[in-house]
């Protein structure tokens, strides 16, 4: 048990991979009437929440942490997700077939579409991160749309039809192991000398300016990376529908992801986990309501915000996210 | 040659004349004081000097480079550290963290080693964690390392503010209204601390400050500026006697 408790991170991939092992059994051993408990349907509704995750959390770095509001990120997940598929499906015709031909393009493709999401991350941030005060929420959301009706005109990604065959690369293998290194990548990030400097440009820019912290720098690079992680998040949804149309990419869907992030906790890696995780499955929990559910799931959401304003997980992390604190020596002067 | 050599400091705001013609030399190891009355120009010429604003006219050069037209961050790496005259601390984050940001630009690591945790992270975190700890100790903050700064009692998150901005290792500290809102006791304290710092720091220190006990007490040299312009400059008896210095604090006849 001590090993744990030093070492958080082996700590959290060992939980995760103990829920991937339930969630597996749950959907291979017949347990009800001869059916597994959680048929393909539930297993896809699983993925979709570990890919939720990855942009909530990326959402969090730039919202919650650095206090820059953010409202286009679904913009970044298009990018990524029509660069991987155009690489997979158009070019080099891929398929699972050959999972060992397969699964290094499938990898190639996601990262590819990672550095172009991240390449119009910087395009977007660089100018309006200079500025102070409520130009990014204008801009990014302008490069979302901008984003969407570019790929609706274009009909080399598919145009208004959308783009279709995309091999089914997203399992639920796919999207543990990505959603972990995912958010330990960007929990170690924000456990740094960085990390304490987002927080200190969130708390008083000009403070931050004045303590030698190259304030513009910084913000754009946890804008770029950010983009990044939402671009091969997009990458890693594309090939799970094998289906994608501009229109998933929409600002409404930029909207779900702040709705995930300030419900479950800007200011909370932890919350940026929860609040993914509990809304992606609650339609599906409240599907016996019927159309009560429309009812239901925006109650829920007003009455998160009423009682707890600061998401349900508030400025409180999970303890396997911390990192453990070194001991002083005890030196009286 | 001086530390800081400020030449004829002229700064506009449109058709507002807010500082003209300023002029200041300090030498290594000063204490020196401006003061003035309120909208005098002070805070003007301390956001002039950290590189807030662009001067419309004048030289500023510190420790033998010019520093006209750099940002401020560049300016605080180059050794002026600041402190404000309403607090402004990372009140979310915690003590220790206030402290430990303010050596962000000395630390050794770059991004990928933050992303993924290297050996040179938990070298760097090491190191800064020691040194943040012996800064607090010198302030008897030590005790509330791990609190949120924000919750710290006025007086303490005062030192805090001090502490911070000598973690960057200045070699010039400018103080705006460091006794504001404190009893006359704290000022006593205060004006220990200041001696202590320059001692201690190897400090040149330049404040702004409304409590004439603690100007007259501590600084020596000052220089009183009224409506964008210097008027009086000199050792504090001279200052104190001076009719001009009245006359802009208290108005003619008094």
């Amino acid at each position: 048990m001590t090993f744990l408790r030093t070492h958080r991170t082996m700590a959290t991939v060992i939980a995760s991979v103990l829920a991937y092992v339930v969630i597996k059994l749950l959907s291979i051993l017949p347990l009800v009437n001869g059916e597994p408990l959680l048929n393909a349907y539930y297993i896809q509704l699983i993925i979709l929440v570990g890919i939720n995750i990855v942009m909530t959390v990326s959402l969090g770095m730039v919202n919650g942490f650095t206090g820059q509001f953010s409202i286009g990120h679904a913009g970044f997940m298009a990018v990524g997700a029509y660069t991987s598929a155009m690489i997979t499906t158009v070019w080099l015709h891929t398929s699972t077939a050959n999972p060992w031909v397969g699964y290094p393009v499938f990898i190639v493709a996601i990262l590819a579409g990672g550095l172009l999401a991240a390449a119009a991350g910087y395009l977007v941030g660089a100018p309006s991160l200079r500025l102070k005060g409520d130009y990014l929420a204008i801009v990014t959301l302008s490069a979302n749309e901008l984003i969407r009706t570019v790929i609706r005109v274009t009909d080399a990604l598919g145009g208004p039809r959308g783009l279709g065959g995309i091999p089914k690369f997203t399992t639920l293998e796919v999207v543990f192991v990505f959603a972990i290194v995912s958010v330990v990548l960007m929990r170690n990030y924000l456990f740094s000398s960085h990390g304490r400097s987002m927080k200190a440009i969130r708390d008083s820019e000009i403070a931050a300016e004045s303590t030698g912290i190259n304030t513009t720098r910084q913000k754009v690079f946890v804008f770029v990376f950010s983009a990044f992680f939402a671009g091969v998040s997009g990458g890693v949804f594309a090939h799970l529908l094998q289906f994608i149309h501009p229109d998933n990419f929409s600002f409404v869907k930029s909207l779900e992801y702040l709705i995930y992030l300030y419900v479950g906790g800007s200011t909370s890696i932890s919350g940026a986990i929860v609040g993914p995780a509990i809304f992606t499955l609650l339609p599906e929990l409240l599907r016996g309501l019927e159309s009560w559910r429309m009812v239901i799931y925006p109650l829920i959401l007003i009455l998160t915000m009423i009682f707890r304003t600061e998401g349900i997980m508030g400025l409180k992390e999970f303890s396997f996210i911390l990192i453990p604190q070194r001991q002083r020596k005890e030196v009286s002067v | 040659m001086a530390l800081l050599d400020v030449q004829h400091l002229t700064q506009f705001f449109g058709g507002l004349r807010a500082v003209s013609d300023f002029n200041i030399q300090l030498e290594h190891g000063e204490i020196v004081g401006l003061i003035g009355p309120n909208g005098a120009g002070k805070t003007t010429v301390f956001n002039v000097m950290t590189g807030v604003y662009t001067p419309t006219k004048g030289t500023i050069v510190f420790d033998g480079q010019n520093i006209v037209g750099r940002k401020t961050y560049q300016i605080t790496q180059a050794g002026i550290a600041r402190t404000f005259q309403t607090i402004r601390l990372f009140s979310k984050s915690s003590v220790i963290d206030n402290i430990k940001i303010a050596y962000h630009f000395r630390m050794s690591y770059g991004n990928i080693d933050a992303f993924l945790h290297t050996r040179k992270y938990w070298e760097g975190e090491q190191l800064v964690d020691d040194y943040a700890i012996d800064l607090l100790r010198l302030f008897h903050l030590e005790g509330h390392a791990e609190d949120v700064s924000g919750s710290l009692p006025y007086g303490a998150q005062r030192r805090l503010e001090i502490a911070r901005a000598l973690a960057t290792k200045p070699k010039l500290l400018i103080l705006d209204e460091p006794a504001a809102g404190m009893n006359p006791a704290e000022a006593d304290e205060l004006m220990e601390m200041i001696h202590w710092l320059r001692e201690k720091f190897d400090l040149t220190i330049l404040l702004i400050e409304h409590q004439m006990r603690v100007v007259m007490g501590v600084c020596e040299r000052i220089k009183v500026m009224d409506f964008g312009e210097t008027i009086c400059e000199g050792v504090p008896e001279y200052i104190r006697n001076d009719p001009r210095v009245c006359e802009a604090y208290l108005g003619k006849g008094a």
